[in-house]
């Protein structure tokens, strides 16, 4: 046997499961010559999850074996993975193989099984082994005793075969003897909220390698099994040094650069907030119209479909439309409420690392929101994205819709808006003698000095017009407060949750 | 019928050894300890002992120097099995046919004793 120091030392290689996500989490994959168990209730997506890990394995060169102990039919098996993107007929019987091992347990016990699995596992030089129906074997032992040593006679086996293994099983939350046996434990489950169902995965015991803990969601559809790593686990550090400097982003506006102290910090995050039709998605726009091949931009949005936001920006602002046409700035639109949250966010970072993105607008802030099954882990999840984004460099234009539609007072519809936005930006109406005005104020700036002042603004076919001045919007608000209308000092303390929905 | 005594404490390597060799063709002893391994060697006279090195009463070194103070066991084939490098098993046994690091590869370890076995008995 081989005794080279460098070899004796080394870890266990890695086996990637093809799933990303998944991969993800695991950092890397699972371990060679590892048993893992797959946990979930009928339904969840066991067998689709290891019929997909070894269609990857066979296309990377190995040789897996699908053993059913159930009194399944193959043909069944084989017609409903037809339907998924990842089978591949060219591969069965040379390189993956399904075998039952239902007769060899109901007639001959659970020594003829192992001894069947390790023959077949020898014979065919495998490399990757699935057990589907653990419990079956479970229900078969005379004893617990018999089935723990079920299972250590597979890891023996799966050590000195260099075969990776996946058992699983539907059996519920309890601990069992197994599940304290194996190398890795994978539990798959659902949450009901409303009328909606999260699919959820966790990886609750992962020997040799730290993981992504906690809950992540996982989808399946034609192409199989996708699992979204939860945001705040992923990035629980963000993956460079924030190291850009102090230089200063135009905002695509002369006077609102001029009111921000100079534009936006680069790399960093500026929130739009106000009531819907205000201009929004005018300023977001405007931002992006800015972008070139160095600052390429990307235009994230959940309410607005693509071709209206050309239309918008056609009317509105035309400098962004050629940019539009050229590839400079991405539009990245997302069907709001038919995702998962972790979905966007991985969608999101990956068409910015893809394209560099350095200005990035996500208009509707609240469609993240409202696609997360969980309301405690929102803030979170903005936090760890807005740290990401600071990280790679992107200089971030959020809109956020809240629930006022007239008068100074706001009420923001995220808590902590300090964590999310460096930069504040309010726009709102005020309606005077049956005019609606628009007025826009600079709440807070990075480091920076800004002006406070409020200016009223409009908008035209040459986009967002912010008075020079700010005695328009002075002589608005005291008219205003002549007519019996109160102004607060400080309109964005004391925020609370509002309702969802942040169109421009 | 070659005659194989497989020693180790950990009994779901001595027994995959055990079916594994079995499906080749040999006859196959297991023993938990060296001490045991050695009474089943005296009764038995193995054409080749595989044996783990850390096991409790009579460890895989002790084994094979108590064979080698046997004249009738002497020159039985000796294959060390252990999970700690080489050179660190060499300090306790020595003049054994083959290291096997731990944890081990059935393919090409059952080659190896083939060879083995087979150069033994032309010999």
């Amino acid at each position: 046997m081989s005794d080279t120091p460098s070899e004796d030392d080394a870890a266990f290689a890695r086996v990637t499961t093809g799933i990303a996500g998944l991969d993800t989490i695991l950092q890397g994959g699972v371990f060679e010559g590892g048993i893992y168990i797959v946990q979930g209730a009928p339904g969840a997506g066991k067998t689709i999850l290891t019929n997909q890990i070894c269609y990857h394995h066979v296309a990377g060169g190995g040789v897996a074996l699908f053993v059913t102990l159930l009194a399944e039919n193959h043909a069944r098996l084989i017609a409903n993975l037809r339907t998924l993107s990842f089978f591949d007929e060219a591969a069965i019987p040379q390189r993956l193989s399904y075998l039952s091992g239902f007769a060899e347990l109901r007639d001959q016990g659970l020594k003829s099984v192992v001894d069947l699995l390790r023959r077949e596992i020898q014979r065919r030089r495998c490399t990757m082994l699935v057990i589907d129906g653990l419990v079956t074997v479970q229900a078969s032992a005379d004893s617990e005793q018999a089935f723990k040593e079920f299972v250590h006679s597979l890891q023996e086996i799966a050590l000195a075969t260099g075969c990776t293994m996946f058992l699983t099983t539907n059996v519920g939350d309890e601990i069992s003897p197994e599940q304290t046996m194996v190398d890795g434990l994978i539990v798959l489950r659902e949450r009901v909220g409303g009328s909606r169902t999260d699919s959820l995965l966790q990886v609750t015991k992962f020997r040799g390698s730290g993981y992504l803990r906690g809950i992540h969601s996982y989808q399946i559809n034609s192409t199989g099994f996708l699992v979204h790593p939860r945001m705040e686990a992923l990035l629980a550090r963000p993956s460079r040094v924030d190291d850009f400097g102090t230089g200063r982003t135009s905002l695509g506006n002369r006077r609102l650069d001029i009111l921000m102290g100079g534009g936006a910090p680069i790399a960093s995050t500026t929130m739009v907030m106000g009531p819907s039709g205000v201009g929004k998605t005018t300023v977001g726009l405007q931002f992006l119209s800015e972008s070139s091949a160095t600052e390429p931009g990307l235009m994230f949005s959940f309410y607005e479909t693509p071709a209206r936001l050309r239309a918008k920006a056609d009317a509105i602002c035309p400098s962004l439309s050629p940019r539009l046409e050229s590839g400079l700035v991405e539009l990245l639109w997302q069907n709001p409420a038919s995702d998962v949250i972790d979905a966007y966010g991985g969608r999101l970072l990956e068409a910015v690392r893809r394209r560099k993105v350095r200005r990035l607008f996500i208009d509707g802030l609240t469609g993240f929101r409202s696609s997360a099954l969980d309301p405690s882990r929102v803030e979170h999840f903005f936090a760890a994205l807005a740290n990401e984004l600071r990280a790679l460099g992107v200089t971030t234009f959020y809109s956020l819709e809240v629930a006022d539609i007239l008068g100074p007072a706001i009420r923001a519809p995220i808590d902590d808006l300090s964590s999310l936005a460096e930069n504040l930006i309010l726009l709102r109406y005020v309606e005077l003698r049956s005019q609606l005005y628009r007025l826009m104020s600079i709440m807070k700036v990075r480091d920076s000095a800004f002006d406070p002042s409020l200016h009223e603004f409009v908008i035209d076919a040459g986009g967002l017009i912010i008075r020079d001045t700010p005695e328009t919007a002075e002589a608005i608000l005291s008219s205003l407060a002549s007519n019996g209308a109160q102004v607060r000092s400080a309109p964005w303390q004391g925020a609370t949750s509002g309702k969802d929905g942040d169109r421009g | 019928m070659t005659v194989v005594l497989v020693v180790d404490d950990e009994m779901g390597v001595a027994n995959l050894l055990s079916d594994v060799l079995s499906d080749e063709g040999y006859h196959v002893i297991v023993a938990p300890n060296g001490r045991e391994a050695l009474r089943r060697a005296g009764e038995q006279h193995p054409d080749l002992v595989i044996s783990d090195l850390m096991m409790p009463v009579m460890d895989g070194a002790q084994l094979k120097k108590a064979m080698e103070a046997e004249p009738d066991l002497k020159d039985i084939p000796f294959i060390i099995m252990s999970s700690m490098p080489e050179a660190t098993v060499l300090e306790q046994c020595a003049g054994y046919a083959l290291f096997v690091r731990k944890p081990f590869q059935i393919y090409g370890l059952i080659d190896q004793i083939k060879n083995i076995v087979d150069s033994n008995s032309s010999a």
